[in-house]
């Protein structure tokens, strides 16, 4: 009864696999045509970007390839291994520099700015910023003052309860109201504002939990050894607990990637909104498929890649693992 | 010691309000600037706007207030829906990731490898452009007509956005839930699968009656905080045409130009949303570990 | 002879109603070894968490080192004394995510501010000394609970304490495992340190100990040198304990 089973199962699967596979051929040999795809293939990468400063943000992308192949497939030893942290953080100002202009190159207005450099530049910077806020607001949660606990808290709460496209919105609307009048932002500066408050509260969270996993004997014993309750909580607790958090902070990291999608609806061009506008034109009318089929591909590598970065990281912190 | 910590809390205190004061003053001196006060009478003004459906009577001479709740109403449908399918794909897929079959095994794991590695936004935008507006405009099939006008189920009409918007969110927090079954299942042990097996029950029997009334204790928890996600990811509906209550209050917005007085709406609406989410399944949780402890 | 801890009339209670601490008077003069025993409950472990702040007192003063503590003291009298007061737990303690030379030299290099060369060397020299240097560069869950004890030991001696507390150090620890710490412990009261350990190893209280002291119920029952405490013990409490114990 129970091989049966199995094998009609089987049976069932592979003609709806095969069903599947053969729709698939028959659309991508005499129904899918690649042109908007591939005519458009500068667009995607940086949107209207002046077609003379093009290489700015391509020399950025590069220098970001090859940056997570040399991490992921490079010596495990040796004197740049020390400094690849801190060679990741500075990618972020790199490209900023590189993609905004100014100090000896020619400043490119946010309005020209497109496609999967803004997506990774709106990743990257709020990720880069929400990370401190939401330590500090884990910290926040845990302090012996109420105030700072309760305000914490209810920051936290507040912004889990709504949604981020509602975050986003109302970051574009609201926060000029919130600046002193004649200090102006941008719109992409205000959508990684928004991002990097709304990621916060979740990366609070995780590194609540990590924090929660650190026994108070580990507090104890630093005390104990004379450290301040400030470096107690720099040297001992703060590093355990992140490197607890970094599973879920990774997801969040994912997480942003794909939200930064977002801003399609709210009118940047990042990757998805640059796809957006090319659907409208006339010559690629109805190539939804494609366009879709292509930008999850280049999002399902990022996120991939990403997740894998992540997870050589984590062998790396693992005390048991690495062979310094 | 006693006295440092008060001086503290004090101090935090201050820095703290003189922050909010700065960004009150700061906002105080904008809305002065544009002439905006905070006010809530435009609620009551005709909205003049129509909504594609609505499951009570509207039209455009009807209030704001009465708009807004329409796209509640909307948000709420295909919000339960989704909670519903997202459950029956999510327990599917889980199960199937721990069957004995392994072509079974490895459709769900590919399901979830990728769907969960792609933005939840362009899924939508395929099944609303690709999936259903890509269906013949005459209706094809019997009990459930499908064309790229509505689909009628059994008898029911469903807008296409409806239904986009309902299967994006059921096929992308289902990837989810399947994670967590598969999690919650790994965790009761394997000689449990050996028990039931040993006394001849079918495979599917033994994982409804044996595996996964084990793994409900680790999985409602963690199933919560999807529903939860599932509820504020129903506002991307504004990106397929679909009227929810964050689409109807985005009009709203742009039309009276009363962003905070909408924002403070919208979060209240969520704040009542979640709270409505969470207490069910605190229910429902409390009814599956009071059973347990009763069998036991 | 100086005293290195004095301790007057302590209380301390947990709960409203009962005390852990119940009036406990003591002192341990400077190179003493002055070992706690007692039923578990008793408040031995409250007692020496006490002596470097890790519990405030509700009521009784204490003068650990001539700093003054008492139930209304403020921080900066804590930190004193923690910096001339080592400390060995039961469960270790090791810091997990830092090596077992990064875990002797943390508070030279951070609290005192000694160069980094220099603690290096000194923790090199305490791990040879607990028979463990060449675990140097390994991680504490890549060691075994002696060692990792050892290394414990070794942590706080880095600090260059004038006393050392102990609590429980062999409590976790496989049998087998108990003697190479006892060992350590042995050598360090060789070499003068004053001590106070809390323990249930009879052995290592008979010899090395210079006096016994027996708590029950948050109050010290009798205080008396090891050789007549295992012999003739004045009270009927010690002498229940004893022979349990045995």
């Amino acid at each position: 009864m129970n091989r049966w089973l199995n094998r009609s199962v089987t049976l069932v699967l592979t003609a709806l696999i095969g069903w599947g596979v053969w729709s698939v051929l028959h659309w991508l040999l005499l129904a899918a045509d690649w042109q908007v795809v591939v005519s458009n293939l500068p667009l995607y990468v940086v949107g209207s970007y002046p077609v003379d400063q093009r290489w700015r943000p391509l020399l950025w992308m590069i220098a970001l390839v090859v940056l997570i192949g040399f991490t992921l497939l490079g010596p495990r030893r040796g004197p740049l291994q020390r400094w690849l942290p801190l060679i990741w953080l500075a990618m972020a100002p790199l490209g900023l520099w590189l993609v905004a202009g100014g100090m000896m190159l020619e400043p490119v207005s946010t309005r020209d700015w497109g496609g999967f450099t803004l997506t990774l530049l709106l990743t990257f910077g709020s990720g880069l910023l929400a990370l401190p806020i939401g330590v500090l607001l884990a910290l926040g949660r845990r302090s012996r003052l109420p105030v700072l606990r309760l305000s914490s808290t209810a920051y936290i709460e507040l912004m889990r309860a709504v949604p981020l496209i509602a975050v986003l919105f109302f970051g574009q609307l609201l926060i000029p109201l919130f600046l002193p009048p004649g200090l102006e932002i941008n719109r992409v500066l205000r959508a990684v504002l928004a991002f990097a408050f709304f990621a916060a509260a979740y990366i609070a969270e995780d590194v609540r939990g990590g924090l929660q996993a650190i026994p108070p004997t580990q507090r104890e014993a630093a005390a104990v050894l004379g450290l301040s309750e400030w470096q107690s909580l720099q040297l001992v607790v703060l590093p355990q607990a992140l490197r607890i958090a970094l599973p879920s902070l990774t997801n969040q990291a994912v997480g942003l990637l794909q939200n930064t999608s977002l801003m399609a609806i709210l009118g940047l061009v990042e990757l998805l909104g640059i796809s957006r506008s090319l659907l409208a034109n006339p010559v690629f009318i109805g190539r939804f498929l494609e366009v879709y089929l292509w930008l999850a591909a280049v999002y399902w590598l990022a996120c991939t890649a990403m997740a894998l970065l992540a997870r050589h990281l984590e062998l790396r912190l693992d005390p048991l693992r690495s062979d310094r | 010691m006693r006295r440092r910590s008060l001086l503290l809390q004090v101090g935090v205190s201050v820095l703290l309000l003189a922050f909010l004061a700065l960004l009150v003053n700061n906002l105080a001196v904008n809305l002065l600037r544009t002439g905006l006060g905070l006010d809530f009478g435009w609620l009551g003004r005709p909205s003049g706007f129509a909504l594609a459906e609505s499951a009570l009577p509207y039209t455009p001479s009807d209030n704001y207030l009465w708009a807004l709740t329409i796209g509640w109403l909307n948000s709420l449908k295909v919000i339960a829906a989704g909670l519903v399918l997202a459950t029956l794909l999510g327990v599917a897929a889980g199960a199937a990731r721990s069957s004995s079959n392994r072509l079974l095994r490895s459709l769900a794991g590919g399901y979830v490898a990728v769907i969960r590695q792609v933005p939840l936004l362009l899924q939508l935008l395929f099944w609303y452009f690709v999936a259903f507006l890509g269906l013949p405009e005459t209706p094809i099939g019997d009990l459930i007509q499908l064309s790229n006008q509505g689909i009628s189920l059994l008898g029911m009409p469903l807008s296409v956005e409806f239904c986009a918007v309902l299967t994006g969110l059921t096929v992308f927090t289902g990837a989810s839930i399947a994670e967590i079954v598969r999690g919650g299942v790994n965790a009761v042990p394997r000689g449990q699968w050996e028990a039931f097996r040993s006394l001849g029950l079918s495979e599917g029997l033994g994982f409804r009656r044996i595996v996964l009334p084990q793994a409900l204790p680790a999985i409602l928890p963690a199933l919560t905080s999807q529903y939860l996600n599932l509820a504020k990811n129903s506002t991307l509906a504004i990106a397929v045409g679909y009227a929810d209550l964050y689409a109807v209050s985005d009009t709203t917005i742009t039309q009276t130009g009363r962003a905070i007085e909408g924002f403070l709406l919208l979060l209240i609406s969520f704040l009542l949303l979640n709270l409505l989410i969470s207490g069910g399944m605190a229910g429902i949780n409390a009814t599956v570990l009071g059973r347990m402890r009763r069998s036991r | 002879m100086t005293v290195a801890i004095r301790a007057t009339d302590l209380v301390k209670s947990y709960t409203p109603g009962s005390r852990a601490l119940d009036g406990v008077s003591l002192e341990v003069a400077s190179g003493e070894v002055l070992v706690v025993m007692g039923p578990s409950g008793s408040g031995k472990s409250t007692l020496i968490r006490t002596f470097n702040g890790l519990e405030k007192l509700d009521g009784g003063e204490l003068d650990v080192l001539g700093v003054r503590l008492d139930a209304a003291h403020e921080e900066r009298p804590v930190c004193e004394i923690r910096r001339r007061v080592g400390m060995v737990f039961q469960q270790f303690n090791l810091f997990p995510h830092l090596s077992i030379l990064d875990n002797i030299t943390l508070a030279p290099v951070k609290v005192q501010k000694r160069p980094k060369v220099q603690a290096e060397q000194r923790a090199i020299e305490l791990l040879d000394q607990m028979g463990i240097r060449e675990q140097a560069h390994k991680f504490p869950a890549q060691l075994s609970g002696g060692q990792q004890q050892r290394v414990a030991i070794a942590r706080a001696l880095a600090l260059d304490p004038e006393v050392m507390l102990f609590d429980e150090p062999t409590s976790a620890l496989d049998p087998e495992r108990v003697k190479e710490v006892l060992d350590a412990m042995r050598q360090l009261a060789r070499d003068g340190m004053t001590m106070v350990v809390v323990t249930h190893e009879l052995g290592f209280a008979r010899e090395v100990a210079d006096r016994v002291m027996f708590m029950d119920q948050g109050q010290v029952v009798e205080t008396s040198d090891p050789a007549s405490f295992f012999t003739n013990a004045r009270e009927e409490r010690s002498r229940r304990f004893l022979s349990q114990m045995v």
